[in-house]
């Protein structure tokens, strides 16, 4: 493995000093799931790796339908996997979270770690931004908080500046009647990067829809909100016309490359299907 | 006594698996270690007009580089099968000619494997480019560069394989239905868990010892002591434990000659071990290709003439490509008979990885071809694909691929067993929703035969060398390699039941070329079948020497003794007995002579016989296909052990699995670099992705050469769950494919061409939802 220095701060005023000096040159590790196998795969060379698990502020997975839910940086995929709390309330959640890696990963791996990480096809990413999630980030100049929409901008690239740290994120408390789904496809059921992934949140009003949020993962350099298909469904029932429209819309909507793992028209129609599926999943869970 | 024979007795070898102190040659920690690293080739095809190894040499740490200048220059097979006719010399250890995109063209030993590493990105090649033949067709091409000076030119590896029966001609001219197909291969890998790894030191004596993780040890030492140019008793191949090889690790890898060589010129010992990446760079793939086949059938379903053209590729070395096309070749004669058949096998070199020795062998491909044809046929001629196969299965006495008469009716027995076990015809019958539902159902099976060891091909034998201790306990010393598949445990029970002692008192020595009997390794499905064989005749030996003792001890004829549970006991005297302890203790002090028994067995061809059936879901939207539940049947003659036979065959099966609808090594067909060589997008099939198997296994027909009648199951169960994967994906929705792996995409674009793609909102429920 590539020689580095490392640091183990114990208060995150103390990491984002090391943050801030050591610039571009320093890795954060949390899980270290993704970091220590690209640097012992020579994809990334950090000068700096600064391990924040020693950090006693950064746990904390609190979970109920008063304050929603809120994960701190060093919480493991595994403990939100096994919450009983974050499976009643943000089922689509407790879906992604699943997909990632297998069990001893997901027993290393902070969700946290995977925002940042911000992969294109990373399956908790769309689930996250449908369900409204912000993240709480401090830095050198204080702290502010980003909605996870507005937080990727590109692959491996975030809004955090030199010596942000994502230190928790939050999910709003889920609406009355509201409905959540994720569908990943890949060529496999586990150990798997998704090819395409869908999530859905949407809010039952009578018949129809509301409040309608569907983001696509692993078609764009970012998770992408589908908007016009939200706005279709806006308003409307989710009936198999409006699917097939609303599924349409976001294949327009979708960006996907060509690659070993699918075509990009390949990724294009199951944008289409996933959709679909995704909506009447969601909206099943209204009920 | 209590028979040994078919008792899933426990594994010698899965405690020290389980906690971890089985050694593997990884695992060996020697004073002074040394690290060793492979520079591979970034280009596909070129020459080395120089390479610059100065700045690496002069990195701390670093103790040796090897280029192509360093080492000796002798021309090598890579799969080194002596008295054998399928293999290649087409290898250097290090070449002035790259002609694959990873291939080795230096090494280096370090203090560390990080040194090592970094060693590799200071040593500069210079390559002067060469036109990459990437596909087969390129390097047919009229005027295409010579990718070797060594074969019979137009970068064929062997002349052409030409099988010949009948007469061809006229049985297509009595043919009342003449089916054609194409049938395209894809190129996986082997996988295994374990990467090659292997550790070498020299002594004092110019004695050379290496530790590796090989599936033949006595080629390793053969070739070795060939290309250094020593005695065999100056090298030794040590290997205890492995993690898999799947027939790959037949070869010789370039790191176990740099390993050797750098070992040498530092004096102490080096260590060298593939990263995952460099399994997919440097290791052995299945070979792909094209088998385009014909044949020709009577309305009552009668086969009359079969005509095949199989164009394997081989890769940048020749490796197994001969013996693979053999055996590919002369496979088509055979599973479902005719008497007519002409089949021409090529084998092609192309600047792309090296194909090699892969379970399944050649047949693999060539059963994919003939039994997804036999389902085509069967639907224009208006027949039952399984009842055309079961009318057309090879039998007693039938001429098999090696020539040999085949024994028994194991292919019948396993059809009708399945048929029986699935309810088929009902199921078959079931009827089908193809032009609505989203999630659509079917069933296939397919059929197989393999032959139980190499030979006719390679002159094989099986050793076994059996010798009793003192206290009645006895060792075998082998020299099978354990890949991992129990095969030890096997030939400790066979010699236990032969001598009639307890399977708890065989202890077996293997895995030291100075010890053990000389074996050509652990591959044909034949450890279980020959050597087994050998120690069942060794084990007489030795129980025939106590017997006699215990005779002279008894006072009666030895005729008339036998040895249960490790007792001798008198027929028709039930009072009179003597362990065997006893009966070969000393005598007023002069202890027994050595009870030692060793023995060779060549064998006479024995094939076993399995039929898969399967259940398939395709989800017409996605493209995606789930097997939902396969049904194998195997007839592999007297099982020894059931639990480790059950296990190859749900073994082999997930990798069928991965093979027909996953798995695909890829090369840029642009510039031949890898696309995948890593488990992140080179899928094979885990256990979420298995479906319930319900494996039946047939002793129907016993093979007089085996070990109380067993045969071999290593490599059947990968052959037939392909076909009947890709035949029962036609039951679903109708859409025949003709190559493998068959992904999503190729699975929507073809309903998409046949008009058949599912109206929106329909119903979400399979054709059938029984289990």
């Amino acid at each position: 493995m590539h020689p580095f220095a490392y640091f183990e701060p114990t208060t995150v005023d103390e990491a984002i000093a090391l943050l801030a000096r050591h610039g571009g040159d320093a890795q954060l590790m949390a899980g270290g799931t993704d970091l220590l196998v690209e640097i012992k795969e020579s994809l990334r060379r950090p000068a700096v790796v600064i391990n924040i698990k020693k950090v006693p502020d950064l746990g904390g997975l609190a979970c109920d339908e008063a304050h929603g839910l809120r994960i701190g940086a060093l919480v493991t995929v595994r403990a939100i996997e096994t919450s009983a709390a974050v499976s009643r309330l943000y089922p689509a959640i407790a879906e992604a979270v699943r997909e990632i890696g297998s069990i001893q990963i997901r027993n290393r791996a902070t969700l946290v770690g995977n925002v940042c990480r911000a992969s294109p096809s990373a399956d908790t990413l769309p689930p996250l931004i449908a369900a409204g999630t912000v993240a709480a980030i401090s830095g050198p100049g204080g702290a502010r908080s980003v909605p996870l929409g507005e937080f990727f901008t590109g692959p491996g690239r975030t809004v955090l500046t030199a010596g942000e740290i994502v230190t928790a994120i939050a999910l709003p408390p889920p609406a009355a009647q509201a409905g959540a789904s994720y569908i990943k496809h890949g060529r496999r059921r586990a150990m798997e990067l998704a090819t395409v992934g869908v999530a859905v949140s949407l809010r039952r009003d009578g018949d129809v829809c509301r409040d309608v949020r569907i983001v696509l993962g692993a078609v764009a350099p970012t998770p992408i909100r589908a908007t016009a298909a939200e706005m279709l469904l806006e308003g409307r029932a989710p009936d198999p016309a409006r699917l097939e429209e609303a599924g349409c819309a976001a294949q327009d909507q979708s960006r996907p490359i060509d690659n070993v793992r699918a075509s990009a028209a390949y990724r294009r129609a199951m944008v289409g299907v996933l959709t679909r599926r995704a909506i009447a999943a969601a909206w099943e869970r209204t009920t | 006594m209590t028979s040994v024979i078919g008792r899933s007795v426990t594994r010698w070898d899965t405690l020290g698996k389980v906690t971890g102190s089985a050694v593997y040659a990884g695992d060996v920690a020697l004073p002074g270690l040394l690290h060793g690293k492979i520079k591979r080739s970034t280009v596909a095809h070129a020459r080395i007009r120089a390479i610059d190894a100065s700045r690496a040499l002069a990195l701390p740490g670093v103790r040796a580089v090897l280029t192509h200048a360093d080492v000796p220059r002798v021309l090598h097979y890579g799969s080194p099968h002596p008295r054998s006719a399928s293999v290649t010399k087409d290898q250097y250890i290090l070449d002035t000619t790259v002609r694959y995109h990873g291939e080795g063209v230096a090494a280096v030993a370090a203090d560390s494997e990080e040194i090592a590493e970094a060693a590799l990105e200071l040593i500069t090649v210079d390559y002067e480019p060469l036109p990459a033949l990437l596909t087969v067709a390129d390097a047919l091409a009229p005027g295409a560069p010579a990718i070797h000076a060594v074969g019979p030119g137009g970068n064929l590896v062997l002349d052409p394989v030409v099988v010949t029966r009948g007469d061809v001609a006229a049985g297509f001219a009595a043919a009342d239905l003449i089916v054609e197909g194409t049938y395209t291969l894809g190129r996986p890998v082997p996988a295994y868990m374990e990467p090659n790894v292997c550790v070498c030191q020299w002594d004092a004596l110019g004695k050379l010892t290496i530790w590796t993780s090989t599936q033949s040890p006595f080629m390793v030492r053969g070739t070795l002591a060939e290309v250094l140019g020593l005695p065999l008793t100056k090298v030794r191949v040590l290997v205890d434990h492995m993690g898999g090889g799947f027939g790959a690790k037949q070869d010789l890898f370039q790191h176990e000659f740099l390993c050797a060589l750098l070992a040498q010129r530092t004096g102490r010992p080096v260590r060298m071990e593939f990263s995952r990446k460099e399994t997919f760079l440097g290791g052995r793939t299945r070979h792909s290709g094209s088998i385009r086949l014909k044949q020709g059938f009577r309305r009552d379903g009668t086969i009359t003439a079969r005509e095949a053209e199989i164009v394997f590729d081989s890769g940048a070395y020749g490796s197994h490509g001969p013996g693979v096309t053999a055996v590919a070749t002369a496979s088509l004669t055979s599973l479902y008979r005719c008497d007519n058949v002409h089949l021409v096998g090529r084998c092609v070199y192309t600047n792309t990885p090296i194909a090699g020795a892969f379970r399944g062998y050649g047949v693999v491909q060539s059963y994919y071809a003939l039994d997804s044809q036999m389902d085509e046929a069967a639907e224009q001629l208006g027949l039952d694909p399984a009842a055309l196969k079961l009318m057309n299965a090879v039998r007693d006495g039938d001429l098999a691929p090696s020539g040999h008469p085949i024994v028994g009716h194991g292919l019948e027995d396993c059809i009708r067993r399945g048929l029986e076990e699935t309810g088929w015809a009902a199921r078959r019958a079931a009827p089908k929703s193809h032009d609505t539902g989203r999630r659509r159902r079917g069933w296939g099976m397919g059929c197989e035969m393999h032959g139980s060891s190499a030979y006719p091909g390679i002159k094989e034998q099986g050793n076994a060398i059996v010798r009793m201790n003192e206290d009645g306990t006895v060792t075998l010393f082998t020299g099978t390699t354990g890949l991992g598949t129990g095969a030890h445990t096997a030939l400790a029970q066979i010699t236990a039941e032969e001598l009639g002692v307890r399977f708890e008192d065989v202890a077996v020595v293997h895995g030291d070329t100075d010890v053990v009997p000389w074996d050509i390794g652990a591959f044909a499905s034949h450890t279980t079948y020959m050597a087994g064989r050998a120690c069942q005749m060794a084990a007489a030996q030795v129980k025939a020497k106590v017997l006699a003792r215990a005779a002279d001890r008894l006072e009666v004829a030895a005729d008339d003794l036998d040895i249960r549970d490790g007792v001798v006991t008198v027929r028709g005297v039930p009072g009179l007995s003597l362990t065997v302890a006893d009966a070969i203790a000393a005598e007023r002090g002069i202890p027994a002579p050595q009870l030692v028994g060793e023995d060779s067995y060549r064998p006479t061809k024995s094939y076993s016989f399995a039929a898969h059936f399967v259940e398939v879901e395709v989800d017409t939207e996605t493209g995606q296909i789930d097997v939902v539940q396969v049904v194998p049947v195997h007839e592999i003659g007297k099982v020894i052990h059931p639990v480790a036979a059950a296990g190859q065959i749900e073994g082999g099966i997930q990798q069928g699995i991965g093979h027909t609808l996953t798995e695909d090594f890829r090369v840029d067909p642009r510039d031949g670099r890898p696309l995948n060589a890593s488990f992140v997008d080179y899928k094979m099939p885990l256990a979420m992705d298995m479906p319930p198997i319900r494996t039946i296994i047939l002793e129907t027909a016993p093979d007089e050469g085996g070990p109380f009648g067993a045969k071999g199951v290593g490599e059947d169960p990968i052959i037939a769950i392909g076909p009947a994967i890709a035949n029962a994906v036609h039951d679903a929705i109708g859409v025949r494919f003709r190559h493998y792996p068959i992904t999503p995409e190729q699975v929507l674009a073809a309903l998409a061409e046949k008009g058949a793609t599912p109206t929106p909102g329909a119903a979400d429920q399979p054709d059938q939802t029984d289990q």
